[in-house]
Parts: structure tokens; sequence; C-alpha cells
């Protein structure tokens, strides 16, 4: 093992931190120290060491590039991926704009059932007791038209608006 | 220059991920890498341990190198390999202890005549930042000037623990 060789001027250094006549010294220290350290080299490591960290390397090597390999075609097969499913949705939409009838679809708010119901006042049970109101107030009506309350029509009309203004109140808060 | 210059061809190649261009470096700093972690380690099985983390993580870290002292930048790896070893296993005060009263009664009882044992137990009657700092020094031969700012020292506080710790280990070898 060689001395410390690097390029650097020690008794400068040290001039800095000391005199010029310590400065000589504390170089001459410094080299005399490092003399001993390179009289008495440490072990080194052993052949075989070498060879298994060279083998492992080799190995943390190849699996660095096979891993690297891999993320690259997840990478492509992503893309192709997304490139299918876009051109699929866009032959599926240029198909539509070609003179195929367009299907209605219904607000999601509203049961499928009453889209279908052949009669929406028996399928629906709050409809249903709505039109039953109604058709109450048409009798009542129709009987003040034919004098059947006894002639007091002015309760009778009363009675109307007050049943009337309940069934707003209670459409409206559903 | 030439050096220089094919040092920078086989980093080039290992940021290529070439397992050849590893196997150059590996078979060019092993060994000084090696002697820094026995010399910090005293233990031939643990500094086995960390050149092989060393250089499996620099397959990850390469990359992320830009130019400047290689030498400082592996090195500053390699202590940083030094320290979360030391502190994941929280063997710190008992790795430094047990391996100086080992160390100790080894020489206490064989009188051991060994000139690199000598230099090891030396080196341990130094205080555990000071040896690093010259294990440092020694070992990535890094400049003064970058040794304090891989540390984040000045570069004065640098120079006097490596000359107070060089003068000290030249005591103790004497």
């Amino acid at each position: 093992m060689a001395a410390n060789e690097k390029d650097e001027n020690l008794r400068e250094l040290f001039e800095k931190l000391f005199g010029a006549d310590e400065a000589e010294e504390a170089t001459e220290d410094i080299r005399k120290g490092e003399q001993i350290l390179d009289e008495h080299g440490a072990p080194g490591p052993d052949s075989e060491l070498i060879a298994d960290v060279k083998a492992e390397i080799s190995r943390a090597l190849a699996e660095r590039k096979s891993n690297a390999f891999r993320r690259a075609v997840y990478k492509v097969a992503a893309v192709a991926a997304a490139v299918i499913i876009a051109t699929a949705i866009s032959v599926k939409l240029s198909e539509r704009g070609n003179g195929e009838a367009e299907t209605v679809i219904g607000a999601s708010i509203i049961p499928a059932a009453i889209w279908e119901s052949e009669d929406i006042a028996v399928d629906d049970a709050e409809l249903g007791t709505f039109v039953g109101e109604i058709e109450e107030l048409e009798d009542d009506v129709l009987a003040l038209e034919l004098g059947e309350n006894g002639g007091n029509g002015y309760e009778a009309i009363e009675e109307l608006e007050v049943e009337l203004e309940e069934i707003e109140r209670v459409f409206w808060k559903g | 220059m030439a050096e220089s210059d094919d040092l920078g061809q086989i980093i080039a190649g290992c940021k290529d991920g070439e397992p050849e261009s590893f196997s150059k470096l590996i078979d060019i700093y092993s060994g000084r890498l090696y002697g820094y972690f026995y010399r910090l380690t005293s233990s031939k099985e643990t500094s086995d341990d960390l050149l092989s983390e060393l250089f499996v993580k620099l397959v990850e870290k390469i990359g992320r190198y830009r130019g400047g002292s290689f030498d400082g930048w592996l090195f500053k790896i390699a202590s940083n390999i030094f320290h979360d070893y030391l502190r994941d296993k929280q063997r710190q005060k008992r790795l430094l202890d047990g391996r100086k009263e080992q160390l100790e009664s080894e020489h206490g009882r064989r009188q051991e005549d060994d000139r690199a044992d000598r230099l090891q137990m030396a080196l341990w009657k130094l205080d555990e930042d000071t040896r690093e700092l010259i294990m440092l020094r020694f070992y990535s031969q890094a400049s003064f000037k970058e040794i304090a700012a891989m540390r984040s020292e000045p570069i004065g506080t640098t120079l006097s623990k490596v000359h107070r710790g060089l003068k000290k280990l030249r005591e103790l070898m004497e």
C-alpha cells in the first residue's frame, strides 16, 4: 500500500494552523505515521470472497436487467390496452352516428315500472292516492252543481279549498 | 491521467450495468476497502460481510455518482456502511470494549511479536473517531480537503486530529 500521494502541500496547510517551524515538524509526524501504516499492511480479501462478490453482482445486474425489461413490457402492454379501448369506443360511436336508432333512456329517479306500466295509477301507490283524491273532489264539485249538499254551498266550497291546499302541500312535500 | 481516464471508462461501464466493469472496479478497490474495514473491526468475517455489502450497494448507487473524487465518494459509502453496521447491530460499545480487552489480553498472554497485530493493538488505543479518520485518510488516499468535506468539518480540525493521532500511533509503536 503506497502512502498518501495526493497532490496536497501539507506544509502549507499546517503553516496556516501553526508557525513555520511547527508546520515542518507536523508534516514530518504525518509522513512517519503514514509510513508505519504503509509498512504494516492489513490482510487482504480472500480470492474466494472476491469471486463470490463478483458472482453476486452479476446476479444483481441480471436481475436489474430482467426487471427493467419486465417494466418496459408492462408499459407497452398498458399503452396497447389503452389504444385498443379508445379504438373500440370510437368505432362504437361512429357506428351509432351512421343512422342507428337512438335508444330512449329514462331518468333513473323514475322507477322503470312506471314507464312500462299500462295503468300508472294502479302500479304506483302514491299516484293512486292522488288520483283517488281528485276523483273525490270531482264528486264533490258534481254534488255542488247538482245541489246535493243541502244548499250549504259556501261551506262546501271552503271545504274544497282546504282539501285542495292539503293536497298541494302533501304533493310538493312528497 | 491515463489511469483516471481508465477509471472513468470503468465507472461509465458500471453505470451501463456491465459486469466486466464492476469486476475491474472490485479488483482496483477491494484491497483498500477491505483494509479499511479490517482495521476498524479487527475481524475478517465482518470485513468480508461489509465488503460484499458495499459492492452490492454500489450496483444501486453507481448511477448517483456525478463526478469528483471517486475514491472519496466510494469511501464515504464505506464509512456509512461501517457506521450503519455499528448502529444497526447496536454493538458499538460491546465491539470496541470487547475487541480492546481481547487484544490486550492476547498481547499480555502471548507477547505476540507480530508487527501487524501490534499495529492493530496500537490503533485500538486511539479514540474511535481518530482511528477512523486515520484509516479513512490512509486507505481512501483522499486529500485532507476532501476528507474535511466528507466529514463536514473544518480542514484545521481534520489536520489536527490526524496529526495528533499519527504522532500517538508512532509513540505506541516505538
